[in-house]
């Protein structure tokens, strides 16, 4: 009894380490086959808003912490875009630095407030000098993926 | 009577089924309990050295690459790179990563490893996997339910729920009760 017991538990982990894949899969499956280009959402955000896209890239940052979202480059030099997922639903591990991700996920934007930018001194000339202002808050808006499935 | 036998069996047997799955869970827990300390599943090890700054030198991404390498005697053939500005590069290898800035020399490298033994019981106790797991994690939670019950009424007399039990079972039920009359 106890040899069948061992012999299976053994078959077992051997079996499903020889079917183990080196892409990794997280979330839900991935359905769109039609990519979008990063550059094309960053240059026009707000025409994305809303719908669900398929990027791909390379990931060029990871959250330490909960692997809650991940950095992609675009297809066009200098510029990323973030792929937030909800936390635990999907786990990025950090060792997806430096690797090729496909995502699918829709885009959305948030809006935050931040100290306007000033130069400190207001006497001296600046662009948006009228928010040059001490205590005066800017309005940002944030356009992100909300990352539905993900290969890495 | 015949029934405190039985349950000292469940009791025993789910208890032996249990046993490392619960260390399992016990030790992620205090990990991730400690998440705004530590990282629970990598060792981050960060560092910074310098190179000869290139200020008036513009430099396609290869370029980049190749000066970086070179200044750090690096022969590893680099994974992929990346350049969030002109000036700068990201450089990815399996495990570690260079950050540099080739304006002012500064380069970061940060190098990841697994905390063993946590990341692969974090895996499993935050439900990583998902699917089947998330069954198996509700029949452990229920098996834990299971050795609280069968824990409560398993001896009798003074040593039993009725004798000193009823005393450490009160003193179990006021723990979560009082914190949560403090901070909930």
């Amino acid at each position: 009894m106890h040899k069948i017991i061992s012999t299976s538990i053994f078959l077992m982990i051997f079996f499903v380490s020889l079917i183990a894949d080196d892409t990794k899969k997280y979330g839900e499956k991935i359905n769109s086959t039609e990519k979008t280009n990063i550059s094309e959402i960053i240059n026009k955000p707000e025409n994305f808003v809303g719908e669900k896209v398929l990027v791909e890239g390379t990931v060029v940052n990871v959250c330490a912490k909960r692997g809650c979202w991940i950095e992609l480059a675009s297809d066009k030099e200098f510029e990323t875009i973030r792929v937030k997922v909800q936390d635990g639903v999907i786990v990025f591990p950090m060792e997806a630095k430096g690797k090729k991700a496909l995502i699918e996920g829709e885009v959305y934007s948030f809006e935050y407030e931040t100290d306007a930018e000033c130069s400190g001194s207001c006497g001296h000339k600046k662009e948006n000098e009228e928010n040059c202002e001490h205590g005066k808050k800017e309005v940002k808006t944030i356009y992100q993926i909300r990352g539905i499935g993900a290969e890495i | 009577m015949k029934w405190r036998r039985t349950i000292r069996v469940i009791h025993r047997d789910t208890g032996y089924v249990a046993a490392v799955l619960t260390i399992i869970y016990a030790i992620s827990g205090i990990a991730v309990n400690h998440i705004d300390d530590w990282n629970p599943n990598y060792v981050v090890e960060k560092r910074v050295v310098h190179v000869d700054p290139l200020s008036d030198t513009i430099l396609t991404k290869q370029q980049s690459l190749n000066y970086v390498l070179t200044e750090l005697e690096i022969v590893d053939s680099a994974n992929s790179s990346f350049r969030p500005s002109p000036v700068s590069i990201d450089i990815f290898f399996e495990g570690k990563t260079i950050s540099a800035n080739l304006k002012t020399g500064k380069v970061e490298i940060e190098e990841i490893s697994h905390r063993r033994f946590f990341k692969e019981s974090n895996f499993l106790h935050l439900n990583t996997p998902k699917k089947l797991w998330t069954w198996i994690a509700d029949i452990f939670a229920a098996s834990l339910i299971l050795l609280a019950a069968t824990g409560l009424f398993m001896n009798k007399g003074k040593q039993g729920f009725k004798g000193r039990g009823k005393w450490f079972a009160l003193l179990g039920l006021a723990i979560p009760i009082i914190f949560l009359i403090i901070y909930y």
